[in-house]
């Protein structure tokens, strides 16, 4: 048997454990602080730091979306804390009922909150790749985020989608009177990036797609990534935006700009670099012209960008 | 890795990582040394024989302090003028990964090689040395320590795809230098199918020969701590005539991938 099939197999007995520890912990997390960025759309600001800081489990924006009928969950943040927290945020603005968590990718800081909302009316949603990337990555959470599980830590508690959407067929959800588009995106930040459009708000909710102030981290394809930006910046009808990172404040079209001349110098640079024969060492060492000076944690992020970059575009 | 029953397997991969983790007897025997693997590699591949430690002027590895990517880390070996061409063996270790030996190269009699670049694997915090045989038979080691965290339970990067076997030639402008490449997965064997939920078999480039005009270069053994996609770069004091040709096989499937780059600026296939 498989260690993927034995922890699915685990599930039930897991989800009654961590229900009784909840029970027996009694110290519910506070609320998170959300704002309401349109009418019905609620959204918490991760803070800048990095993923090995104390706090790292609250770094990505999370949020939901309030319907007649439902609410939708989007990514539930670096922790069962932090899910926890949203879930607490929801039920102070409304009484109604979760029925999805759409996870917009696969990395820690977006999926680790999903246990905070199983359930058996919740259904988990995300890009049809996301399932396969879970399973590629659940033994690296583990290794390096147990902490941010409950105790024991369980392969269990990172929940993957139940339904999925493809790329090239876009899918509808309707919380009541509120429908949310989703589109799942050719491989871009990572494999697996699906985008949510709530219909009535004009709200548009990138997932990490979007990087506001924090340096964009790349980890599926440079070329692809900047095709998803042209369209996503070109859709018509969007007021309001929500990145993955940073708070978007201005027109939603030119929210994109710092990251797409970030993302084609980069482009740029390596094509360039491989065009000489750099070897990536020397590619690594060289000063960047995207400008460092607007992003944060770019020391720790750049240099990984570029051997990303590099080894895509050696290919070419 | 025959020794280990599937279940023993299994448990070993829990209790270190995925990525660069060794279908190699060296795991088997001893597992994560304290010290790293090198107090036990060492007799098995030098016996008593003495190591001594030249300066940088003759040897030198360097590799990024704290890696950006752990899963394609660049480590470039120098050889000055004392000992450029007499250096007929080459071995790269990474004490702390599951696989430490990350290649076995041999090189031309009389080559004078300058540089030699890897692209590899890095599990966790860990000294990367290098031990060069001269063709007198003397050793020679230079070590770096390079820190990495998480590098071998990382999620393999999206970056996979292309034809199994494709081999890209990048030489340099003054034809001193020449890159190759090969599209292979290089699977360690602890990796997770996703679709089955089972681990896939190790699968990875077990050996390369590079040829410059009918003489061969080298020929390295390798295995998986060489990152997906084996690069191997090698630079020489003198031009590479065409045409450069590659020859690797993996394992277990012993496929055979060649490739012939004649010049006038087209990669060969």
């Amino acid at each position: 048997m498989s260690v993927a099939r034995a922890l699915l197999r685990s599930l039930p007995a897991w989800l009654w454990l961590a229900g009784a520890g909840t029970a027996a912990a009694g110290n519910a997390p506070e609320a998170l602080p959300v704002t309401e960025i349109a009418p019905g759309d609620f959204v918490h600001y991760g803070k800048p730091l990095p993923l090995d800081a104390p706090g790292h489990d609250d770094i990505a924006n999370i949020g939901f979306i309030v319907g007649r009928r439902c609410v939708a969950v989007i990514d539930t943040g670096g922790s069962v804390r932090v899910g926890r927290a949203l879930r607490r945020a929801i039920t102070a603005h409304t009484a109604l009922p979760v029925c999805y968590v759409i996870n917009t990718h696969v990395h820690v800081d977006h999926v680790l909150g999903n246990a905070a909302f199983a359930a058996a009316q919740v259904h988990f949603v995300g890009h049809a790749l996301l399932a396969d990337a879970l399973v590629r990555s659940r033994p690296f959470f583990l290794a390096n985020y147990a902490a941010d599980l409950d105790a024991p830590a369980s392969a269990a508690q990172i929940i993957g989608p139940d339904e999925s959407v493809a790329v090239g067929s876009d899918r509808n959800l309707d919380l009541g009177e509120r429908q949310l588009t989703l589109h799942a995106w050719p491989k871009a930040h990572t494999d697996c990036d699906l985008t949510v459009y709530d219909v009535s708000s004009g709200t548009l909710w990138t997932g990490d797609l979007l990087f506001v102030r924090r340096t964009p981290t790349l980890d599926g394809s440079i070329i692809g990534w900047l095709a998803a930006i042209d369209a996503l910046a070109a859709l018509p009808h969007v007021r309001h935006l929500v990145a993955g990172h940073g708070e978007v404040t201005g027109e939603p079209a030119a929210a994109f700009t710092p990251e797409r001349v970030y993302l084609s110098t980069l482009l740029q640079s390596v094509r360039a670099d491989l065009a000489q024969g750099k070897p990536l060492q020397d590619a690594l060492k060289e000063p960047s012209e995207a400008g460092q000076s607007h992003w944060l944690l770019w020391d720790s992020t750049h240099p990984r960008n570029v051997t990303r970059a590099y080894q895509e575009l050696e290919w070419e | 890795m025959g020794k280990f029953s599937p279940s023993t397997r299994r448990t070993l991969c829990n209790l270190i990582c995925l990525l660069g983790a060794a279908p190699s007897s060296v795991v088997a025997d001893s597992q994560a040394p304290p010290g790293g693997a090198w107090q036990s590699l060492r007799p098995q591949l030098y016996g008593t024989r003495p190591i001594g430690e030249v300066g940088d002027e003759s040897m030198s590895v360097s590799g990024p302090a704290s890696t950006p990517d752990p899963s394609a880390t660049p480590i470039v070996v120098q050889f000055g003028k004392e000992l450029a061409g007499k250096v007929r063996q080459v071995r790269v270790i990474i004490d702390n990964n599951p696989s430490p030996l990350v290649t076995t190269m041999s090189l031309a009699a009389g080559l004078p090689v300058d540089e030699i670049d890897l692209r590899v694997r890095i599990d966790r915090f860990t000294s990367v040395r290098a031990i060069a045989e001269t063709d007198t038979g003397r050793l020679e080691m230079r070590s770096i320590w390079v820190n990495a965290s998480g590098g071998c339970s990382a999620p393999p990067a999206a970056t996979q795809g292309g034809a199994l076997g494709q081999i890209r030639f990048r030489p340099s402008t003054d034809g001193h230098a020449v890159q190759i490449s090969i599209r292979h997965p290089n699977n360690s064997g602890f990796q997770v199918n996703p679709v089955s939920g089972d681990f896939i078999p190790p699968h990875f480039i077990a050996h390369i020969k590079l040829s410059s005009g009918g003489r061969v270069l080298m020929e390295a053994d390798t295995g998986i701590s060489l990152s997906e996609n084996p690069t191997l770069r090698l630079v020489t004091g003198e031009p590479l005539p065409a045409p450069l040709a590659v020859e690797a096989t993996d394992l277990p499937t012993q496929s055979r991938f060649a490739a012939t780059w004649t010049g006038a600026g087209a990669a060969a296939h």
